[in-house]
């Protein structure tokens, strides 16, 4: 059929049979170009112009009709077909499903936390053009300093870039008039909180502006997790009255499940129903109230815009009040987009996962294509016999796509299965991170990633499977042809052999020093005995237990019930308790403080920060820290009368801030204060060093004060001498006998305390752990199976060589060095790619280098112990072979 | 792929009954399809291979190796032969829609009835 000579009509005829599938044109083509050219010159001849443009069209719009329902026919039929091959070689079918459904699961796992946490925008009305702002004073290390209402009232007042501004902060009182006192944690916030967010109450309402006036009656917001928890999401709750700082406060509405930032709250109400919000001195004092601000950008304004704009206010301000913004602080107002604060705790440990899990889908990958390839070489004889009988080439491509997708889809079933399973666990994961944990799901970008992830894959190693046989599917009938085309493929599997082990490797050594460095955070010693201490977490209604004797005479009265109880060793009472995981974020209650002697300016410059907690005498004995000099507290460092102090103020002092602050001088007799002079404390001991925030964080500079002269009740702390969740029911009963309306929160063994701690450490190891342990058994499978496919191949070669007297010893050390020949490349390979890969992660990693030695040598040692494993069962086989047997095969 | 038993298209019947006298080739199916029909059914090329392939599929025709004497024979040209199969089913396609017409008679839906 040359084209050249042939009439446009015809021609054109031909590129319309185009649209037909193959096989129809293969079959009918000739046939139909004749039969139109007949009819075509009938018409022309006959009947005119009219006609022939009628016949013209019927032809067009005929075969434009039937070309999907044709391919259509074609595609069922090649899925039948398919369908037949892939029960014919369940074996084969089943593993690559698994191998690639796992690589694909484990990718669409993290995938949907990428997507939900990092990719989707935040599920407030335009939530992207929502920031939050900030007063850094970087010279002191503080990156934050907060907001307070004057501040607040400078910023709305000046700003020009910002469409509003609200406030936010957040206290624990204590709710009565639910099933018990509750001790929530409350969002104080502007009347518009919610407005601004865009967030829609599931229930009643939100805040109106007369809420926010002083005075106002109080009333509450429920977080969806307090009403479903707390009130069993009772549908009447709107209008449910409680009692809160004994005043009543009453249920208005209802939030929807949303990530709250920044911390989880069980209420929100308005600013002016805190007390302390409210109180004269907060309203009045430039400093030393801290809020988070949050604005949303004006139309047109960019995030850049709003820090200029920022930055000017606070230039203001630090020229009209010299004596609150000290040039030597560095201090500035500043601004970040909402989204990034959300996320970026989680950005690259996700990220970090993500790229393990790419690289386990790679090894899936060339492991399924290896298998591919090899079941080519089985399929040979049938594609050469079909290619025989007349299919062409594209017709082969177009069965062996068919055969790739529908295992795609497959796999893509199997890796949606696996994520939908490991979904709670991921949430689990996730919220260690992020507050838009609670997001997470499997939705269509998710289902689409699975799906393009699997086709993606799939395709593109089955064509290449394909176009590897149809090279050589011409010279398949020719014996002599094939050994040289099997020793192509054999390169191309060779090479992906190595790859695969290559990735496990540096997916082991991930995780390897995933595991290093997790280890030496556990080795870390938190200065505390953290074994058999319950931590329960008390609250007093403060405006019932506002005097400050009364508080220091339950703390009291709480140790002299509780010590004397069967299994207590000792107990005492603090504001807060080291690694507690209520306190994490806030980097516990911070002081400046200034050290007597030194001059005003001297404190000025370096304005000194610690942590402070106070503390029964009992607490170091209870938590195990130990005294280094001086004495800790004893029953008579307490006031009498709160208002004229009867014994001298004393404070415990640990031993980094003896050594930052003191420089050499003995610090036990010198006196501090935390309020500019007013009152003096003297220092009477020190104490080791505590890491409070957890093993991966230095310990704080931290001052001890006595709870009998600065009562602050937050934990009572108990050293047990059983299992310590086992006194609680005593512990509450106690309690409640004291007074009723002492809420008791959460309690919890130090031990868990630590344990979470290095919660999301430990799952992110996990994770790497288990990926690396996946990728390290796909790549065990992938040599193993390759090297007994090479050995059924040469079964004749090797019978031939045993029987010119090849010891079976000799054959089974060929057979090994033949597999890990490919294992040696594979390791060199992936220890060059490991030494550049691991230095992503080095963030995540504790006291280990990305180049940690003993990871780098014991990598390999475990790779090829399993590579070794797996090369031996083929060879075995091979050094079995009967020589007789083999060379009758043929 | 078995249309057997459902009623035949009237594309597909006239294709039956135009190879009823002989073995044809497309074109040849194409005239006489338009001829019989006088002029009312007019398929085109992709139609007619649509249908062959399907009558094929179904065995209700075949392709012929042995070509007829013809003059202007053309190599590229395939002749199809209606099978046993096909004769029954274009039969009793006839049959169906004598009935039918017998039907419409009695109830006078056809003003002149003729005698067959």
């Amino acid at each position: 059929m040359s084209t050249s000579k042939q009439p446009l009509p015809d021609r054109f005829f031909q590129a319309l049979l185009r649209l037909l599938p193959f096989d129809f044109r293969s079959e009918f083509g000739a046939d139909m170009e004749e039969t139109f050219r007949a009819q075509r010159s009938n018409v022309e001849r006959e009947r005119g112009l009219a006609a022939l443009l009628k016949m013209w069209w019927a032809t067009i719009a005929d075969i434009v009709r039937m070309a999907p329902r044709e391919h259509a026919s074609v595609l069922a039929q090649d899925t039948r077909y398919a369908l037949r091959m892939m029960r014919k070689n369940i074996g084969y079918t089943v593993s690559a499903i698994v191998i690639l459904g796992l690589g694909i699961g484990v990718n669409t796992s993290i995938f949907s936390v990428v997507n939900s946490v990092l990719l989707k925008p935040l599920p407030y009305a335009q939530g992207d053009r929502l920031v939050s702002l900030r007063q850094p004073e970087p010279k002191l290390g503080i990156d934050d300093i907060g907001f307070s209402p004057m501040e607040l009232g400078d910023y709305r007042a000046q700003n020009h870039s910002l469409s509003g501004i609200v406030e936010y902060h957040n206290m624990t009182f204590t709710l009565i008039g639910g099933a018990e006192a509750y001790r929530v944690r409350t969002g104080v916030v502007s009347y518009n909180y919610f407005d601004l967010f865009g967030v829609k109450p599931v229930l009643g309402r939100t805040f109106v502006a007369d809420e926010e006036r002083p005075g106002a009656p109080a009333v509450l917001m429920l977080s969806y997790e307090f009403w479903k928890q707390a009130e069993h999401g009772d549908p009447n709750i709107i209008g449910k009255v409680y009692q809160m700082n004994d005043r009543p406060h009453t249920v208005i509405g209802v939030l929807p499940p949303i990530p709250q930032y920044p911390n989880e709250n069980d209420v929100y109400m308005t600013s002016t129903s805190c007390p302390f919000r409210s109180s004269l001195g907060s309203l009045t004092r430039r400093r030393g109230f801290a809020m988070n601000l949050f604005g949303r950008l004006k139309p047109g304004a960019t995030p850049d815009m709003c820090r200029a704009d920022l930055r000017a206010i606070s230039a203001r301000l630090m020229k009209d009040y010299p004596a609150f913004y000290r040039p030597g602080s560095g201090y500035f107002a500043d601004a970040s987009v909402l989204r990034d604060d959300l996320t970026h705790g989680a950005r690259p440990m996700l990220l970090a996962l993500l790229g393990a899990a790419a690289f386990v889908l790679l090894i899936a990958c060339a492991n399924v294509a290896n298998l591919i390839l090899a079941r080519m070489a089985r399929r040979e004889q049938e594609l050469v016999i079909r290619t025989a009988v007349g299919a062409g080439a594209g017709r082969l491509l177009r069965q062996l796509l068919t055969e790739s997708l529908i295992l795609a889809l497959l796999a893509a079933m199997v890796g949606i299965a696996f994520a939908s399973g490991s979904l709670k666990l991921l949430i689990q994961f996730a919220g260690q991170l992020t507050p838009r944990a609670r997001e997470i799901a499997i939705d269509g970008w998710v289902l689409g990633f699975a799906t393009l992830c699997a086709t993606g894959t799939t395709v593109l190693f089955g064509s290449m499977a394909a176009l590897c046989s149809r090279r050589d599917v011409g010279s398949g009938l020719k014996d002599g042809a094939r050994a040289g085309v099997d020793r192509g493929r054999q390169v191309v599997r060779s090479v992906l052999i190595a790859t695969q082990v290559a990735f496990s490797f540096i997916l082991l050594v991930g995780a390897g020093l995933m595991i290093r460095s997790f280890l030496e955070m556990q080795r870390v010693n938190p200065g505390f005995v953290s074994q058999r201490v319950l931590a329960v977490g008390i609250n007093l209604n403060f405006t019932r237990f506002h005097d400050r004797s009364m508080r220091a005479s339950v703390a009291n009265r709480i140790l002299e019930k509780i010590s004397p109880q069967p299994g207590v060793l000792s107990a005492a009472v603090s504001s807060s308790f080291p690694m507690d995981p209520d306190d994490a974020g806030l980097a516990g209650a911070r002081t400046t403080f200034q050290i007597e002697g030194r001059s005003q300016e001297e404190t000025e410059r370096t304005r000194p920060v610690a942590s402070f907690r106070t503390a029964t005498p009992d607490y170091f004995k209870t938590l195990g820290i130990p005294l280094l000099s001086g004495r800790t507290f004893t029953e008579f460092d307490r006031f009498n009368d709160f208002d004229k102090p009867d014994t001298e103020l004393v404070a415990v002092i640990s031993g980094s801030l003896a050594q930052t602050r003191f420089r050499g001088q003995d610090p036990i007799g010198k006196r501090v204060s935390f309020d500019r002079g007013d009152s003096w404390a003297r220092i009477i001991g020190i104490v080791g060093d505590v890491k409070e925030f957890g093993p991966n964080r230095d310990a704080p500079e931290t001052f001890y004060l006595a709870q009998g002269q600065n009562p602050l009740l937050g934990s009572l702390l108990l050293r047990t001498a059983g299992d310590p969740k086992s006194l609680l029911t005593q512990v509450r009963q106690a309690v409640r006998e004291i007074d009723p309306q002492i809420a008791i929160t959460e309690s919890e063994t130090l031990e868990q305390a630590r344990a979470d701690a290095v919660a999301s450490p430990r799952t992110i190891t996990r994770l790497f752990g288990v990926y690396a342990g996946l990728a390290l058994v796909i790549a065990v499978i992938g040599i193993g199976s390759m090297l007994a496919l090479w050995v059924r191949q040469r079964t004749r070669e090797i019978g031939i060589r045993m029987a010119l007297g090849a010891s079976p010893g000799a054959i089974l050390g060929g057979v090994i060095r033949q597999g890990m020949l490919l294992v040696v490349f594979g390791l060199a390979a992936g220890a060059a790619g490991a030494v550049a890969v691991t230095r992503l992660i080095k963030t995540l990693l504790f006291q280990v280098e990305p180049t940690d030695t003993y990871t780098f040598a014991l990598v390999p040692a475990l790779l090829l112990a399993a590579a070794l494993l797996a090369c031996y069962v083929p060879a075995k086989r091979a050094a079995r072979i009967d020589p007789q047997a083999a060379l009758r095969a043929e | 792929m078995a249309h057997t038993q459902a009623p035949l298209t009237p594309a597909l019947f006239q294709v039956l009954v135009a190879l009823a006298d002989g073995d044809k080739h497309g074109y040849a199916i194409l005239k006489e399809v338009e001829e019989q029909s006088a002029g009312e059914v007019q398929l085109s090329t992709g139609t007619l291979y649509g249908i062959i392939k399907r009558l094929l599929a179904d065995g209700l025709i075949v392709e012929v190796r042995r070509r007829p004497a013809v003059e202007n024979d053309d190599q590229r040209r395939r002749y199809y032969r209606l099978t046993a199969e096909g004769r029954e089913v274009a039969v009793a396609e006839a049959v169906r829609m004598e009935k039918a017409l017998e039907r419409a008679r009695t109830k006078h839906l056809l003003k002149v009835p003729k005698p067959v």
